[in-house]
């Protein structure tokens, strides 16, 4: 068995490798979880959507909840203009989850524990948003870097911030969910490490450290998606209603 | 007549509890836990975007350490104006 706590982050490729002009598409963990992660959203949504009784039954009530729950929160950040965007929010908060809760079995690989994944997603918000801004209000939406009320000398200085500030919307996005997810699961791996090696004598002690770590890990993994889908509920918000 | 007035102060007394409830759950350990680790990155990420962008300006205009040195100072008033902007939209919700 292998004791390192850094080798569950570890990619390797599942089958024959995919060369795609000069580019590396093979199917890897990371791919098989991710489609592990899709398909039971697709199989939670499509068994709770199936029949549609007055009286929910326990798999149709969380497709409920969790309709609610992202439509709930949609409408408190981002407003009613934002409701034609609701399928998107729901895919990525739906995603995120699933792959953070995935992550959480035994022997699984948490997808959103690598920075290059939740940049993606990151960037993909980022970009929509801007390009979304830009085709509502026009070189208008440049205003969002000129604060009201800010002395003409001063300016120069201030939108160079602002505009750094935006920058850095994707990487605080995609970093803080990347973190956070790895820094837990390296951390109960080496509490598990702790387990074996301290033995019958001493293990019990990280053996509850393990458990309730575990329970923090979850609680992780369901607050990360939250932020992330409310994040960006706001910057949706941002992009539609032109306002800090 | 009265019952109806002794009815409505009841239920304006019982909208008012839920009310406050809301507020409670709103605080609770977990959103805190949330806005805690929002505001953390938010600093750190603008500090290193504006050290970024000044490290390509630098290799473009061949002013080594100049830029660099001014973009981050920038990069960290940016990371401030962003943690005062997400701690004053939570205080906002309240």
């Amino acid at each position: 068995m292998n004791t390192n706590p850094m080798h569950q982050f570890e990619v390797y490729q599942i089958g024959p490798e995919i060369n795609l002009g000069g580019v590396n598409l093979s199917f890897t963990n990371a791919s098989l979880f991710m489609v592990i992660s899709a398909t039971l959203i697709l199989l939670l949504l499509f068994l709770g959507t199936k029949k549609k009784s007055l009286v929910p039954s326990k798999i149709q009530f969380i497709t409920e909840m969790s309709y609610t729950f992202v439509a709930k929160m949609m409408n408190d950040t981002a407003g009613a203009s934002a409701k034609s965007f609701f399928p998107f929010i729901f895919t990525l908060f739906m995603f995120v989850l699933f792959a953070n809760m995935v992550g959480m079995l035994p022997y699984s690989f948490t997808v959103t524990s690598h920075i290059i994944v939740t940049f993606v997603l990151a960037a993909a918000v980022f970009v929509g948003v801007t390009i979304l801004g830009f085709a509502k209000h026009g070189f208008k939406y440049l205003e969002l870097f000129v604060p009201k009320g800010v002395p003409v000398i001063l300016l120069p200085l201030i939108i160079i911030i602002e505009i750094i500030s935006y920058l850095s919307r994707p990487v605080s996005l995609s970093v803080r969910l990347f973190a956070n997810m790895m820094a837990g699961h390296t951390m109960l791996k080496v509490f598990g490490g702790f387990v074996i090696s301290l033995g019958l004598l001493g293990g019990w002690l990280p053996l509850g450290f393990s458990v309730a770590l575990t329970g923090l890990e979850i609680l992780v993994a369901f607050l990360q998606a939250y932020v992330f889908a409310i994040l960006t509920c706001i910057y949706l918000n941002d992009a539609l209603n032109l306002h800090h | 007549m009265e019952d109806i007035k002794k009815i409505a102060t009841r239920l304006k007394i019982a909208k008012e509890k839920i009310q406050n409830k809301d507020v409670i759950n709103s605080g609770s350990n977990a959103a805190s836990l949330g806005k805690a680790l929002k505001i953390s990155t938010e600093l750190v990420a603008a500090v290193v975007v504006g050290a970024t962008i000044g490290y390509i300006l630098d290799s473009w205009f061949d002013t080594k350490p100049l830029l660099i040195i001014i973009f981050f100072f920038m990069g960290v008033a940016a990371g401030i104006l962003n943690v005062f902007r997400s701690a004053k939209k939570m205080h906002e919700k309240k």
